[in-house]
């Protein structure tokens, strides 16, 4: 007997008992979705992620000191320690082909062509290969010791009239006062640039660390590294014009986060840099050690390593969900197996009428085994298209591209192929060995 | 008519082990020849089931042998004996054993689907079948939706349906009416006709009388066998009244 037919009878006896068929299947249906569900939200996530990271960020080094084992991702308990003089020597490292401070400097709104919008965490001060070269949409680069700035799409776009390479834009600072910047450049995205920034879209404004951050610190005095200035005074005043008595400098100015590239992504390269610019900063006469002390430790990680974390995040609830799936799984195969039970007692006359006919004991075994193996393969297929759209609504809800998990369809197939024949061969192995005598008898 | 063998049972015993052993068949021998008609009578507990479930491959004796077909059943796994019953064997019950999911013709088709024949033969066959029995316009009916008649006519052309050697009809108009069981039973004559060998157990006299011999079974031993003038149907017995003395178509069957 062909497996086309045992499908076709085993289908006919299925199509027979609808509910109770669709009721058996459930349990596999709730466990397929919940691991299709998950991975299609996990892999659409990483896919966000990971997808806005450009090849060369990938020797981009990100640094911050915070206290060992703060949780939470790049930046978190960051504490400004490191000075432009500690930069310096980084920069001049072999191993180094650039290091600069970035600072996130809150202001209070932007203007351009006399409309004002709040904006809050949109300025961002950083060294000019923050920006980098492929990312620029239009323009170039911002210079260090310029005022010029680089913006995105959303911040270009944000005012009645869109502002392009050339114009003007006016900073309006916590404190109130306000600075102008030249737009010298606009990137091709409104995501972040890199893990610091997080990788969401917003308006951003990117300006030199010198004069931006380095004025607002001339402003306040010494001891606060922080961008909660609030009484700059030093508007338009000269920048970074090295000591000036008493009053804090550009010298002093210390940055939240460090950004050191290395001059390949090459892993050797990396490690390279990393350690060299550690060696450096941690050193005792390095102006973060004074801060240092004890308490804080200096982070020093690729973009992909940091995204490391939240994959391992990510996999470690994807084993948890995984974890109720199987249980889910076992609960519907018992469910399977028991309604597979019922029914060769239910169908005990028709057996023995097969068998009389000169059915096989492995046609009858194959034909309940290919009932119990289509109610394990429609669950696992509903199950699919249910964790699918579930996980494509959450991936639209959360704004993150759709990902495909074709492997994981297959698999889910697989998976109910295997839970059709885990709880069908008791069943159809009692069905085969039923005497055609008694079955004949059977009421 | 032909001259072979369809059926041959030969000192044929069989016991079942309950709290005491139970000789539901205690020495039997009986030769059914290929187009043969034969009824089996007999009370309840005769033996008549343990007689048809050997003849028809369902079962092993315990003793003796019998051969359906020219192969000795008791021989045989359980494999070839399912193979010996799906081709030379037919079934006919009293209570029709269709499968009820099935139709008509998908009924008629099965033993042909368990011989691995392609599914337009089957189809093919099953039809042609169904013609003969006068069920050409029923043919993609379930079984509750025929009546007990036409439910029969179906069983009797799935029956057919391999070209058995012996079609077994285990009251086949028990749950008939007594028109219907007429058109049944006259059907059973046309297929006899035809050439098939045909093996009927009844209790009812006129079911039996169809026949052209009787078997009488009493505590598991052929009490005799009785003759029927098949052109005028009337019973001619060919053997003593003896309860005591069996007659069969072969001597020596005392147990």
């Amino acid at each position: 007997m062909r497996p086309l037919e045992f499908g076709r009878l085993a289908w006919r006896s299925i199509g027979s008992h609808r509910l109770r068929s669709a009721l058996t299947t459930l349990g596999i249906i709730i466990g397929i979705a919940a691991v299709i569900a998950f991975v299609t939200l996990g892999a659409s996530l990483q896919a966000g992620l990971l997808g806005d990271i450009s090849p060369d960020d990938q020797r981009n080094l990100y640094g911050w000191a915070a206290e060992p084992e703060t949780e939470g991702g790049p930046l978190a308990g960051a504490q400004p320690v490191f000075t432009q003089d500690d930069l310096e020597r980084v920069d001049e490292l072999e191993d180094v082909d650039a290091a600069y401070g970035y600072m996130p400097i809150s202001t209070q709104a932007l203007a351009y062509d006399g409309e004002l919008t709040p904006q809050s965490d949109a300025l961002i001060a950083a060294g000019p290969p923050y920006i980098r070269p492929e990312t620029i949409d239009e323009g170039r680069q911002f210079e260090m010791g310029e005022r010029e700035a680089v913006i995105n799409p959303a911040v270009a776009g944000q005012f009645e009239e869109n502002v392009s390479v050339g114009d003007e834009l006016t900073i309006v600072r916590q404190g109130g006062e306000q600075t102008s910047v030249t737009v010298v450049g606009i990137t091709d995205s409104s995501e972040g640039l890199s893990p610091f920034e997080g990788f969401e879209p917003s308006p951003r404004v990117y300006v030199p660390t010198d004069p931006y951050y380095t004025e607002e610190v001339d402003g306040i005095g010494a001891g606060f590294g922080g961008d909660e200035a609030a009484e700059d005074e030093a508007d338009e005043a000269d920048p970074a014009d090295g000591d000036d008595g008493d009053a804090a400098t550009a010298e002093d100015a210390r940055f939240l986060a460090i950004v050191v590239e290395a001059p390949s992504a090459d892993e050797g390269d990396i490690d390279q840099a990393r350690d060299s610019a550690l060696a450096v900063l941690e050193s005792d006469d390095s102006d973060a050690s004074e801060l240092l002390g004890d308490d804080l430790e200096i982070t020093m990680q690729t973009s992909t390593e940091l995204l490391q974390q939240l994959q391992d995040i990510l996999d470690l609830l994807q084993n948890f969900i995984v974890g109720i799936a199987a249980i889910s799984l076992v609960v519907g195969s018992i469910g399977i197996a028991n309604i597979m039970l019922v029914s060769v007692t239910e169908r005990t006359r028709e057996i023995g009428i097969m068998k009389a006919v000169g059915a096989q004991n492995r046609d009858v075994l194959g034909l309940f085994l290919t009932e119990a193996v289509v109610l394990g393969v429609i669950g696992a297929i509903l199950g699919t298209v249910l964790g699918l759209a579930v996980g494509y609504a959450g991936a639209w809800y959360i704004d993150i591209p759709l990902v495909y998990p074709y492997e994981y369809v297959a698999l889910a197939v697989a998976v109910g192929i295997l839970v059709g024949v885990l709880s069908g061969l008791y069943p159809a192995w009692r069905a085969a060995r039923t005497d055609p005598i008694d079955a004949l008898r059977y009421e | 008519m032909a001259t072979g063998t369809a059926v041959s049972l030969e000192n044929v015993r069989k016991t079942y082990q309950l709290a005491e052993p139970v000789h539901a068949l205690d020495g039997v021998d009986l030769e059914i020849p290929e187009g043969s008609y034969t009824a089996i009578m007999g009370p309840s507990g005769s033996g008549k089931s343990t007689l048809m479930n050997l003849v028809g491959c369902l079962d092993t004796p315990t003793d003796g042998t019998v051969v359906v077909g020219g192969q000795d059943v008791g021989d045989l796994d359980d494999r070839e004996r399912t193979t010996l019953r799906g081709m030379t064997v037919g079934f006919v019950f009293q209570t029709f054993n269709l499968m009820p999911r099935l139709t008509a013709l998908e009924n008629v088709a099965l033993p042909q689907l368990f011989q691995g024949v392609s599914r337009n033969e089957r189809t093919d066959r099953a039809r042609e079948l169904l013609e003969r029995v006068g069920l050409g316009d029923r043919m993609d009916h379930l079984p509750n939706e025929l009546s007990g008649g036409q439910r029969q006519r179906v069983a009797l052309a799935r029956a057919l349906v391999n070209d058995p050697t012996i079609v077994l009809a285990d009251e086949p108009s028990g749950n008939l009416d007594t028109e219907t069981e007429a058109d049944v039973l006259d059907l059973f004559d046309e297929f006899h006709d035809a050439g098939t060998t045909m093996l009927v157990v009844t209790h009812e006299r006129h079911v039996a009388s169809r026949a052209e011999r009787i078997v009488h079974l009493l505590d598991g031993q052929i009490e005799r066998i009785e003759e029927l003038d098949s052109s005028d149907a009337s019973p001619r017995s060919s053997a003593g009244h003896d309860p005591d003395e069996r007659t069969g178509s072969a001597p020596g069957a005392n147990g």
